[in-house]
């Protein structure tokens, strides 16, 4: 494994050479704990390792602090699996599973008794990493959606948390008319996921993974939502800037973006980046289609899978298994700001069970429990998610830079391009006729 | 006079050739040969859901045709001619300039000019991209400000402009590199040439024209040509400028569509197929150049 060699890795590996050297002068072969890889770039998983090494004396984990997985991660994961010499753990997000698995890249967990933890988890999570019939994956976290917003401002001008899309249409045009420079939100053209997650929420159902694969990404409900952005956009009610990075934390920062719809683990990213605004945000449920029919959503979602090459298969998934389950362990991962446990009923009593001061002493993790409870479970990812994420990042940013380009023709475009895509890949592909 | 014996001769070119045969043949006509057999092949999956296992087959030339025409890789091919159309000539057009101005008599502490020139190229990429950045982040620009103020307002990162934002990067970094380069030759160029022109009565103007430009010219085509084809593999820039510019897509430039269809997408043949067409556009740019300045040398009587 090529690594970069910290100072902490040469003292391992002095460590480790003692081992080997000592195994050797006793004559008894291989002694001492059997020796795990995990890389993963979740914040504070460290504290989970540490702690799994404490408890586990014979099965030692070291965790290697990798690029977060679309930055690189994946890249360097798929290589060192093609090249047989990956970790035995790693970090994957649900859209990645189904990639992985394609490339031969993850352990059947099935084969190793891993169902026997399946009611440990919320089961639509769980799903996840199942692809016909096989276990590939032990789900870590999730982000249900909600909307946070500025309550001071929103009270300054008057409007309540908007229930509905048309609600929320309507708070736009009052925050653009009170402030010009401020808007209730941005329209994030290079982060296709949050879009994704609107669709969700609307009902799409993108992918099935039954016998054959199934794509049917420009559905009525996703039309449906790219239309009504499109129509905010044209207006000018919203802001179209990439989310989530500097530009935009100084946007949150400086009160000029007043709302957003944003998943749990997004409340480590505003406290940590608009630290001025503590005490000012609430978080209500995201504004509906249908308010007979509340509906949520999620964004993001990761899971530990246990890489092909490992030669400890069975520690790998109880390494996983624990790393997810584990009071303790959920605790630091909180803490760490890793999103919504998969682990079923891990809310209660946990860090995330408090009224929380940056959000103006609001239980606010009661809006995204409740908020958990109402996500369409039936969602499925592809083995080209990467590639469809990025079609539609350039989709979306052709639509906000050239004069007639629009989210519904991005929509469009990655139908024809994610089938394309995976027939290009050998696999059979289950498509509606062009709408 | 002792005779060696037939064979050492024979033996000695094979015994230092050796070395970097190897090494050539390992890690150069290997990696070309196998991309080349790797962008005629694709793969075949069986079983529900494809996992069944999969093979690779003959795919003739389906990767060529989906690069050319499936994927934003032939706009990022016409995207980076545009971008070298202006950056090629300005780098050179800079690092001449500058060369010239430090070896001008009149140059003052040209040492420390020099270097400070050269400072930039010392800065890995990525570590510039990062620090150009921040200076084309609107809020957090100093720059920006300042022309804010002005009422010029300008966000180098938002919409088509980042190309040149990219451009001014490039630029920045490279042009001292370049200049160092031409600096070296110029340096090379004997006195009492000066001196002979300083006789027949030459101003400082007619020197560069007649004396300095012309010998510098080798050093001018061999900087051209670097640029071009570093303009081709322009990767590392987008790649760090892509989080807060929406406008630097997965296949923004040749290198970063076949970096992303290879490591993030696992569609090796097609990313093979990619690599082979750029390094065929830089062969034929480069050697393009090299002919047409090479007829333009000799027409000239440079011999």
């Amino acid at each position: 494994m090529a690594r970069i060699l910290g100072a902490h890795r040469i003292a391992a590996a002095v460590v480790a050479l003692a081992l080997v050297l000592s195994g050797c002068a006793g004559g008894g072969g291989r002694k001492g704990p059997i020796e795990l890889t995990f890389w993963s770039w979740v914040p504070g998983i460290d504290k989970s390792v540490a702690l799994w090494n404490r408890t586990h004396p014979g099965v030692q984990v070291h965790l290697d602090q990798i690029t977060a997985g679309a930055d690189g991660g994946y890249a360097k994961m798929f290589s060192a699996v093609k090249a047989g010499s990956g970790p035995d753990v790693a970090q994957v997000e649900y859209w990645a599973i189904p990639a992985f698995v394609l490339e031969g890249g993850l352990v059947d967990l099935s084969k190793h008794g891993v169902r026997q933890y399946q009611n440990r988890f919320v089961p639509w999570q769980w799903n996840q990493g199942v692809f016909n019939g096989g276990v590939y994956a032990v789900p870590q976290a999730s982000g249900p959606m909600a909307l946070y917003y500025r309550a001071d401002l929103f009270a300054k001008y008057g409007l309540k948390p908007p229930a509905t899309w048309a609600d929320y249409a309507k708070a736009a045009a009052v925050i653009k008319q009170k402030d010009p420079t401020a808007s209730i939100g941005t329209f994030p053209p290079a982060n296709s996921q949050w879009f994704i997650s609107l669709a969700w929420q609307a009902g799409a159902h993108w992918f099935g993974a039954a016998d054959k694969w199934s794509v049917d990404i420009d559905d009525p409900a996703t039309q449906k939502v790219a239309s009504y952005w499109d129509g905010l956009r044209r207006k000018g009610l919203v802001d179209t800037m990439p989310d989530v990075q500097t530009g935009w934390y100084k946007a949150v920062h400086d009160g000029k973006i007043l709302a957003w719809v944003g998943p749990q683990w997004g409340d480590a990213l505003l406290k940590g980046n608009a630290p001025n605004t503590a005490g000012k945000w609430r978080v209500a449920p995201m504004p509906q289609w249908d308010p007979k029919h509340e509906a949520s959503s999620n964004w993001g979602g990761s899971s530990s899978a246990v890489l092909r090459g490992t030669t400890h298969p069975d520690e790998a998934m109880q390494f996983a298994v624990w790393l997810n389950t584990d009071r303790g362990s959920i605790n630091d991962l909180i803490a760490g700001g890793y999103g919504w446990p998969a682990a079923a009923g891990a809310l209660k009593g946990s860090a995330l069970d408090h009224p929380d001061p940056f959000f103006g002493g609001q239980r606010y993790n009661d809006v995204f429990a409740d908020a958990d409870k109402h996500i369409d479970t039936g969602w499925r990812w592809i083995p080209t998610t990467m590639s469809l994420i990025d079609t539609l990042n350039t989709g979306f940013t052709n639509a906000i830079t050239s004069p007639h380009g629009t989210f519904l023709g991005a929509v469009r475009t990655a139908q024809t391009t994610t089938v394309r895509d995976m027939r290009r890949k050998g696999l059979q592909v289950v498509a509606p006729p062009e709408r | 006079m002792s005779q060696p014996t037939p064979s050492a001769p024979r033996r000695a070119p094979l015994l230092f050739l050796g070395p970097f045969a190897v090494l050539f043949a390992l890690f150069f006509v290997v990696p070309i040969v196998y991309a080349l057999w790797q962008s005629f092949t694709g793969v075949r999956r069986t079983g529900p859901l494809g996992l069944g296992g999969s093979r690779t087959v003959f795919a003739g030339l389906s990767n060529y045709a989906a690069a050319l025409t499936q994927t934003g890789f032939a706009a990022s091919l016409l995207r980076i001619l545009i971008f070298g159309v202006v950056v090629v000539p300005v780098m050179i057009v800079a690092a001449t300039a500058l060369a010239l101005m430090l070896d001008a008599a009149s140059a003052r502490w040209p040492r420390f000019f020099r270097a400070v020139y050269f400072l930039p190229y010392g800065i890995p990429g990525v570590i510039a991209s990062i620090l150009w950045s921040f200076l084309y982040l609107p809020g957090l620009s100093p720059i920006l400000e300042v022309l804010g103020k002005l009422g010029i307002d300008v966000d180098p990162l938002g919409g088509t402009g980042v190309l040149w934002a990219i451009a001014n990067i490039v630029i920045w970094e490279f042009a001292g590199y370049n200049m160092l380069v031409i600096v070296a030759q110029l340096q090379s160029v004997p006195g009492d040439l000066y001196d002979a022109a300083r006789v027949d009565g030459a101003n400082a103007w007619q020197m560069i024209w007649r004396i300095k430009l012309p010998l510098i010219r080798p050093a001018v085509v061999l900087t051209t040509v670097f640029t071009i084809i570093g303009t081709l593999q322009l990767f590392a820039e987008p790649m760090v400028l892509k989080r807060g510019a929406p406008a630097i897509t997965n296949d923004y430039t040749p290198n970063v569509s076949a970096y992303n269809q290879a490591f993030t997408y696992n569609n090796y043949g097609l990313a093979a197929a990619e690599a082979v067409l750029l390094a065929l556009a830089a062969f034929v740019l480069s050697f393009g150049f090299l002919r047409l300045v090479g007829r333009g040398g000799r027409a000239g009587g440079a011999r």
